[in-house]
């Protein structure tokens, strides 16, 4: 049985750049006898019909400007389509933008009792839920403090905790997942999870491939506004990317996606029961870093020991933030053991700017003997040749114990770095291979 | 219009906690909190006194500042109405663009708090009036009756202008010129029968205070009031309005709000697109 039901469904905007947006210009107009230019028209969705069933849990992919929020405010009602037709069926929830109907002044609570009946639940219902969403948001110390006092971070867990809590029968998600921090992401991730095993139809916007890949059974992907496909998750990200990215990186993305991401690193990305979120330093924010880099750059660990500095060098050992291709290269990792610790491991990884994982190793991997550290301490990687093409990199760094199952200092894409062409031979494709020509004569002579 | 009114009604807790969000809001962070809604009127009201009994003393209108206050606070509640009106959906983009609700329920709960602010200022009123030594009647009881009417008559001029100021930015600038023109055209600070019963422009001779009444919805309402409430500028006892008058104007607040209504429902899909 469907639940949600789109049938030619079409939204157009009027672009408003010849429109009179003032009673002022109105007026004008009219006793000027201008003559009223074209309209500009932008069709942000076109023709496009799906159906839903009953707990049914569906991402819309696509690029910005798809037509995937177009999409997902015709499902709320808060468009209206211009052709075609839209219905839902059952109590909708949205979380398209958290916290929206907030106020600043008012407390926590006077705050998840407006928003309750935002959403459609009465007071009563809300205070049957009231305790449950400030455990969730944990904010039981600030509950009545007025929001306008609250951290960002505060607010969307109010927000969060309190959209959810409606017992939604359509839940619409649109990109909120990347809020708040790791352990309240993952939190809010868990809690999708529940919702989409109780039964809920839901229907996730989001530009994070992985998150869809986790929750969702069926994607649809809209580019200009039009359906291009509608089937597995899979299926539909992989023709996605190939259209984005070209086939061959789409394939590699599914793989990479597919297997373990951070094998030679040492421990798994997944954190050991010890092992606490840290702070990451910021990233060079004049460079547009993309989603899926951001989304996966986290420090954490035990701490037992912690990378003081990462430092990247060229051949004469001076610190660059950029480095020539083709030419000597290091990285310097200072770091400080809090407590003696036996053979412990030290590794890194490059990615590029994509996200890809381009090279990477650890001590263990390759054999270096550390028999033990404490206190402070470095230690240096170094190459005769940088074989990267130019572009940015990511470098990630950890430190971790021996049998790779505790994670001290894991700092997943933590470091940026450039690579200029400096005055090797100029290459084509992902890397440079510090290799010669050798031409040996004629045809048939190099064919003996 | 009755479906879209039962929808609203479905929403009622919305506006109740909507109501009681501008109220707290509006309280929370003086000290003085509600008195400083009191001042406003009161200060008005002792302006126009000194004006009218110390600066112009022939205007001789017995227990002046309760005549005033009488159409002070009516007049009050409409124009801070539908002066908050015009931005209650433009100004929740916000709110309108991100969730699903009947959009009248920003303009309906932004009228209905200013209600709430202008019965919590009749006991001021009734204060003056007992201090003056005016009877209270049991045409009292007429009060909630010509409220009804007022706040129907309010409803509509508000979403109309809420509707209109979402599509032309500059309808609350022109409103406020316009406030100000209404307040001096509405016997607010001036009995009606202070106008001469008829006026002659450019030759031609009508009916003025009869005019007046016809085209200002306002003037009758607050004619209302001040029967009802104060009484007549002769000294008289408070008596029932005019009823041939208010019935009219009953019926012009019904239509006010029909078509207000109408206006706004029919503009309202197009609301999150445009605010």
């Amino acid at each position: 049985m469907s639940v949600i039901q789109l049938a030619r469904a079409s939204k157009c905007f009027e672009l408003h750049a010849n429109r009179a947006r003032s009673l002022q210009e109105l007026v004008l107009s009219v006793v000027q006898r201008r003559s009223r230019r074209e309209r500009e028209y932008l069709w942000a969705l076109r023709d496009v019909s799906f159906e839903i069933g009953r707990g049914e849990t569906v991402a819309l992919v696509g690029a910005n400007g798809s037509g995937k929020s177009t999409c997902l405010k015709l499902l709320t009602r808060i468009l209206e389509p211009t052709t075609g037709t839209v219905s839902v069926l059952g109590r909708i929830s949205s979380l398209l933008e958290l916290g929206a109907g907030f106020h600043p002044e008012l407390t926590g609570r006077e705050n998840i009792v407006l928003y309750g009946s935002v959403l459609g639940l009465g007071r009563r219902e809300m205070a049957a839920r009231f305790d449950e969403i400030v455990a969730f948001a944990e904010l039981e110390r600030f509950i009545d403090v007025p929001v306008k006092f609250y951290s960002s971070g505060m607010y969307v867990r109010l927000a969060f905790s309190t959209a959810i809590s409606v017992d939604p029968e359509v839940l619409l998600v649109d990109e909120v997942l990347a809020v708040g921090d790791q352990s309240f992401q993952d939190k809010c991730l868990a809690r999708i999870e529940q919702i989409k095993r109780s039964g809920v139809t839901i229907v996730l916007v989001s530009h994070s491939l992985e998150t869809i890949r986790d929750l969702c059974d069926r994607a649809i992907w809209l580019d200009e506004g039009r359906l291009l496909e509608d089937g597995p998750t899979d299926a539909v990200i992989q023709s996605y990317l190939a259209h984005v990215y070209g086939e061959v990186e789409a394939l590699a993305w599914m793989k990479r996606h597919t297997a373990c991401d951070e094998a030679d690193l040492g421990t798994d990305a997944s954190q050991g029961p010890d092992e606490v979120e840290r702070e990451a330093l910021p990233l060079d924010e004049s460079y547009p870093h993309r989603p899926e880099v951001l989304a996966a750059r986290r420090r954490y660990g035990t701490g037992r020991a912690t990378i003081d500095s990462v430092t990247i060098r060229d051949g004469e050992g001076i610190e660059r933030d950029t480095l020539r291709a083709g030419e000597p290269f290091s990285i310097v990792i200072a770091y400080q053991a809090h407590e003696r610790l036996e053979s412990p491991g030290i590794g890194i990884a490059i990615h590029d700017d994509h996200g890809r994982h381009i090279s990477g190793t650890n001590t263990l991997l390759s054999e270096t003997e550390i028999a033990a550290i404490e206190g402070q301490g470095r230690i240096a990687y170094r190459a005769r040749v940088l074989p990267l093409m130019p572009g940015n990199y990511y470098l990630s760094v950890a430190l971790h114990s021996a049998d790779e199952r505790e994670a001290y200092d894991y700092f997943n894409l933590g470091y940026m770095f450039r690579v200029t062409l400096g005055d090797s031979v100029p290459h084509l494709g992902a890397v440079l291979i510090p290799a010669q020509w050798e031409w040996s004569g004629a045809a048939e002579e190099a064919g003996r | 219009m009755i479906r879209c009114l039962r929808e609203v009604w479905g929403y009622r807790e919305l506006i109740g906690n909507l109501v009681m969000r501008d109220l707290k809001v509006r309280y929370k962070n003086s000290v003085l909190g509600f008195l400083w809604s009191l001042l406003n009127p009161l200060l008005l009201m002792l302006v126009f006194t000194v004006v009218f009994t110390v600066m112009l003393p022939n205007y001789s209108v017995p227990s002046f500042p309760a005549f005033v206050l009488c159409g002070l606070l009516p007049w009050n509640f409409f124009t801070t109405s539908i002066m908050t009106s015009v931005t209650s959906i433009s100004g929740s983009g916000h709110l309108v663009k991100k969730v699903y609700f009947p959009r009248e329920v920003l303009t309906i709960s932004n009228v209905l708090a200013n209600f709430c602010n202008f019965l919590l200022a009749l006991p001021v009123l009734f204060a003056l009036m007992a201090t003056f030594g005016i009877p209270f009647t049991a045409w009292l009881l007429y009060l909630p009756l010509i409220m009804m009417v007022e706040l129907l008559f309010t409803l509509g001029v508000s979403l109309v202008l809420a509707t209109l100021n979402v599509f032309y930015r500059d309808t609350a600038v022109i409103m406020e010129v316009l406030v100000q023109a209404w307040f001096f055209l509405t016997p607010v600070f001036y009995p009606i029968d202070l106008l001469p019963a008829t006026a002659k422009v450019l030759g031609w001779t009508f009916p003025l205070r009869r005019a007046l009444y016809i085209v200002n919805p306002m003037a009758s309402i607050i004619a209302s009031y001040r029967s009802i409430l104060y009484g007549n500028v002769d000294g008289s006892q408070p008596t029932a309005p005019g009823w041939d008058f208010f019935l009219r104007t009953a019926i012009t607040a019904l239509l006010t709000f029909v078509i207000g209504y109408a206006v706004f429902r029919k503009h309202s899909s197009r609301f999150a697109e445009e605010v």
